[in-house]
């Protein structure tokens, strides 16, 4: 039954899919064409089949495979719910869904205001929708029943959805990480918001390629899109090194492993994007590189979801194991030679951008900030693939990991920093020298100030010097600039302090909410740079009673414990942790079996404080002692809250007021 | 204060602060911890893509426990890594050298720099004004666009059939010899094979399911995570006797590749071969242990030749057979 309707989801949405590119591409040279209803059917036929799987799952069916080999009936909510994009075939499920959403809004806004450029978008994005729902229904079909029941789980399946089934009593379960923690249910929807959203900016800049209509309309149109893309897949890659460093176990949140770099490299370009855009926007320049931006964004996140779910990364064999690494490959081939082909073919129509004067102004900074971001996203990216395609052409096998990227990433990153202070303080159009001096000095100043004080008081390592050095220069210019414009503006009005912060905040949003960001930016690079450099690490052994010295604390092993929980077998050991004479806390570090898993999934205890987490892994436990793995990481929380603060600017800009401006280049020096 | 009095005491602030921090900040890796400096330069073979300092794997621990060992007896850091490197297949450097085949890693991101600084010098200069520059005409631009176009495409689907192609060359001359006995795989991922075999560990006819998931492993070379299945279907009551000898067979192949027991190795696939006399991938194991492991190209020789008179030899597998058979009986050392 469910299979049923999960199936007629999937064609419905495919149908739909269909007649908006064939409706789309009518209505875009001027036939009359509704929209509404194939966005309506996309939307509903989506809904539908992820509403199936759902059901399925808290209903416990397992005569859909999927469920059977994914699910189990002691799965406890939400990971029961989880399940359903926790595999391969239903992640796309939800990706569909995601693209459906994506559409419907591009729907919504073309309602309003129908036009050729908005109708060619959804054309676009019709044809994307093409390709995930034929995918789910051919290669990567959720909804295939089980025809051959083992004890646990299905032996086979077919994708017929009358064929008599032979339905499993019970399933195995999602794999054992991804139900230790909450965080795995909401990270991947996140992370699939932010790559799915960016298809909206990509169909706009085809569909005004296409058309040849010039201008940042459809930067403006897609603007909102591309801010909430951009802030779930901030928050995507955040909370991902977040569970990480939550479940795997060995204190860190970040690897440089190919998942995570598969996620890093849209956010970057995506991230130049945004900046280049506010270029055009203001300044009319950037035209031609903005749509390079924008198509590079969209084909990396199908390289990413190419590189992460055909288990290529795992070893270069299983590509052809699997149709659905050779179809992602194919489409992404698609995008980018489509897409360049057109770009090439139609950017001198729609791209003529005026020239930039002097390089000492705000879009000088953002040319510079867009060409670090650049460099940054293509070091990832060939650290990334270079391995696989070395192995696949000649079979040497080479490793490239976290020595490489953080020796080209590290300087990257604090150059981008230093651009970061640099051009919220530099005005458009050109910067007078004096003007300049004037507002950088005091942050000089005090990033050098505060760079002393933690060389002094708190460790000479040079990388956290730096961080705090340039964190600080950054966020004091930040400030610097608020001020200067509140002081302007209380010279002129008799307002109160508050009553001018408001006015001045009030009148940029976007900017402020930039600098929102750009503070959360800040934190998390000094949160990094504490974390990685200057935390400390120990291997102990302890019995029963004993103690151990580690930092300030004194940890202590009381017993061992193991419980009985619904899903699992919980196993570990008490420690009290004491400061001084101070009782802090008890933590519990333990392993979790799950079903017949036998090896365990390891996971932490952590002791979060101001000063930073202490964090304990239980290595290993028989009868006499047991095994611990001790880690501090100071400072961690900001990383956390810088990454949720830079996550919430995007979230702040989205909501911004904005200021209809002057398209072109007539505002000289205007400030920000 | 004068303005410019004022400039001056930021500047000579400046210049005092920055000279305390050039005097104290040290420039030495944070990392004091040797052992895992070391770690997080090799990569952990039964992982995607992390260190053994960062995987939480068995075997990632092992190896990092190896590294503390030799750290202590005092052994140099490249001597730690290029034994770590020589005694496990599938650990490679994390870390790649500026030389030979990964030069380019290091090269191209200056490149794309260098390119990038050119293009914006260039843009800046060009001669273009605010209407843009003077559309080509649209004829010969069209068609040299189009040309490009079309060129892209081409190449881009060039290099993926290559790839392709070259990958399954590849993995059908690895597959050659280890496929002889064992069925096809199916389309079913690792995972759901994993989850499947641990949910249903006491099912009589899960030993099918077993094999064919180690043989995947068995495949890239993962022995670690190959290794609990073959044993579990050699000790395996309702295994079949052609899983039971596949088993063995393997379980003997990586105890000679994996941990170099020769003797071992020989009397597990003696005991597969007891239960299935004519498997031609135990006779071929067993020529290829005895000639590298025991240099006894004569015994080798004769396995081969067992092996080669079977007429149902799949052709691929024939040619690699044949090519060790004749350097075995011209008594040369394996390669």
């Amino acid at each position: 039954m469910l299979a049923f309707l999960g199936i007629a989801g999937v064609i419905a949405a495919l149908i739909g899919s269909i007649l908006l590119v064939v409706r789309g591409i009518s209505a875009a040279r001027g036939g009359a064409a509704n929209l509404v209803a194939p966005g309506r059917l996309m939307l509903g036929g989506a809904v539908a089949s992820m509403v199936a799987m759902e059901v399925a799952l808290l209903s416990d069916d397992f005569s859909l495979v999927y469920v059977a080999n994914h699910h189990s009936t002691t799965t406890p909510f939400p990971f029961d719910l989880a399940t359903g994009w926790a595999a391969l075939e239903g992640s796309i499920v939800l990706w569909g869904l995601v693209l459906a959403g994506f559409t419907w809004a591009v729907v919504s806004k073309y309602r309003k205001s129908p036009d050729s450029l908005g109708a060619g978008a959804l054309a676009v994005m019709g044809g994307v929708g093409i390709f995930f729902f034929g995918l789910i229904l051919t290669i990567a079909n959720p909804f295939e029943v089980c025809v051959s029941a083992l004890e646990v789980g299905c032996a086979e399946s077919s994708w017929l959805p009358f064929a008599t089934t032979e339905v499993p009593a019970q399933g195995p379960g999602p794999n054992p990480l991804l139900q230790n923690h909450i965080l795995m249910a909401i990270h991947p929807p996140m992370l699939y918001l932010g790559y799915v959203g960016m298809t909206v900016p990509f169909a706009y800049a085809i569909s005004a390629l296409a058309l040849s209509v010039p201008g940042p309309e459809w930067l403006r149109r897609s603007h909102r899109s591309t801010l909430v893309a951009w802030s779930f897949l901030t928050l995507g890659i955040v909370l991902g090194g977040w569970w990480a460093y939550e479940v795997l176990s060995w204190g860190g949140y970040w690897a440089w492993d190919p998942v995570e770099n598969a996620s890093l490299m849209p956010w970057l370009i995506a991230t130049a994007f945004l900046h280049s855009a506010i270029v055009q926007q203001r300044r009319g320049m950037l035209q031609a590189w903005n749509f390079v931006l924008v198509i590079s964004t969209f084909a990396l996140t199908i390289l990413g979801t190419f590189l992460t779910r055909s288990g290529t990364i795992n070893s270069v064999h299983s590509f052809t194991q699997s149709l659905i690494g050779p179809a992602l490959l194919g489409f992404l081939v698609l995008v980018l030679a489509g897409s360049f082909t057109l770009f090439s073919l139609r950017a001198h129509r729609v791209a003529t951008s005026p020239r930039i004067e002097t390089f000492v102004s705000r879009e000088g900074t953002f040319l510079l900030n867009n060409l670090l971001l650049t460099v940054y996203g293509f070091v990832v990216l060939i650290g990334t693939v270079y391995p696989l395609l070395l192995e696949a052409f000649t079979g040497t096998q080479v490793g490239v990991g976290e020595p490489f990227f953080n020796r080209l990433a590290v300087p990257l990153s604090f150059l981008l920093l230093l651009v970061m202070g640099l051009g919220p303080l530099t005005p458009w159009g050109g910067a007078p020298l004096g003007l300049l001096w004037k507002r950088l000095r005091g942050p000089i100043l005090l990033g050098l100030g505060s760079g002393v004080l933690v060389a002094v008081f708190v460790t000479r390592v040079g990388w956290v010097v730096l961080a705090v050095s340039l964190g600080v220069f950054v966020a004091s210019g930040i400030l610097g600039l608020l001020g200067e414009q509140i002081r302007r503006r209380q010279a002129k009005t008799e307002e109160s302090l508050w009553g001018s912060t408001k006015k001045v905040v009030g009148g940029d949003q976007p900017f402020w909410a930039g600098q929102v960001s750009h503070i959360g930016v800040v934190l998390l690079v000094i949160g990094i740079a504490f974390a990685a450099n200057l935390g400390v690490h120990a291997n102990v052994e302890l019995q029963p009673g004993e103690s151990v010295e580690f930092t300030d604390y004194t940890l202590t092993y009381e017993s061992p414990f193991r419980r009985q929980e619904p899903n699992r077998i919980v196993q570990g050991v008490r420690i009290t942790v004491t400061q001084g004479d101070q009782f802090v806390t008890t933590l519990e570090p333990r392993a979790n079996f799950y079903g017949a898993d036998t090896s365990g999934v390891t996971t932490p205890a952590v002791l979060s404080t101001p000063k930073g987490d202490l964090y304990v892994t239980l290595r290993n436990l028989d009868s006499e002692s047991a095994e611990l793995a001790l880690n501090t990481s100071p400072l961690i929380w900001m990383l956390w809250l810088g990454g949720l603060t830079a996550a919430g600017g995007g979230v702040l800009a989205l909501f911004a007021r904005r200021r209809e401006r002057k398209p072109l280049a007539e505002r000289q020096t205007a400030d920000v | 204060m004068s303005d410019r009095a004022r400039n001056g005491l930021f500047v000579a602030a400046m210049v005092l602060m920055a000279g305390v921090l050039a005097f104290m900040v040290s420039t030495e890796p944070a990392t004091a911890d040797r052992v895992e400096a070391i770690g997080v330069q090799i990569k952990c073979p039964v992982c995607q893509g992390e260190s053994i300092a960062n995987s939480p794997a068995q075997m990632a621990q092992d190896m990092m426990a190896l590294v503390a060992e030799r750290v202590d007896a005092g052994a140099t850091d490249s001597e730690i890594i290029d034994e770590l490197l020589s005694s496990y297949s599938g650990a490679v450097l994390l870390d790649p050298p500026a030389s030979g085949n990964t030069l380019i890693l290091w090269l191209a991101p200056l490149v794309v720099l260098a390119i990038g600084i050119g293009v914006i010098v260039w843009w800046k200069r060009h001669p273009g004004t605010e209407s843009g520059a003077e559309p080509e005409p649209p004829s010969r631009g069209r068609g040299r666009l189009i040309t490009g176009g079309v060129v892209l495409i081409a190449a881009l689907a060039g290099i993926i059939v290559v790839a392709g192609s070259s990958l399954q060359e590849r993995s059908g001359a690895t597959a050659g010899v280890a496929d002889l006995d064992t069925q096809d795989l199916d389309q079913v991922s690792n995972e759901t094979m994993e989850a499947v075999v641990a949910a249903n560990i006491d099912h009589p006819e899960i030993n099918g399911m077993r094999v064919a998931l180690a043989e995947r492993y068995f495949e890239i070379n993962d022995y670690r995570s190959a290794f609990p299945h073959y044993l579990a279907v050699a000790e395996s009551e309702s295994a079949t006797a052609a899983e039971t000898a596949t088993a063995l067979v393997r379980l003997g192949w990586m105890a000679y590749d994996g941990n170099g027991e020769v003797d071992a190795a020989v009397s597990l696939i003696d005991r597969a071969l007891e239960i299935a006399p004519g498997s031609q991938i135990g006779l071929y194991f067993k020529g290829q242990i005895l000639w590298c492991g025991a240099g006894d190209a004569r015994a080798a020789t004769e396995l081969f030749n067992a092996v080669l008179s079977d007429p149902e030899l799949p052709t691929e597998s024939r040619t690699q057979i044949e090519v060790a058979q004749a350097m075995a009986s011209r008594g040369e050392a394996c390669p």
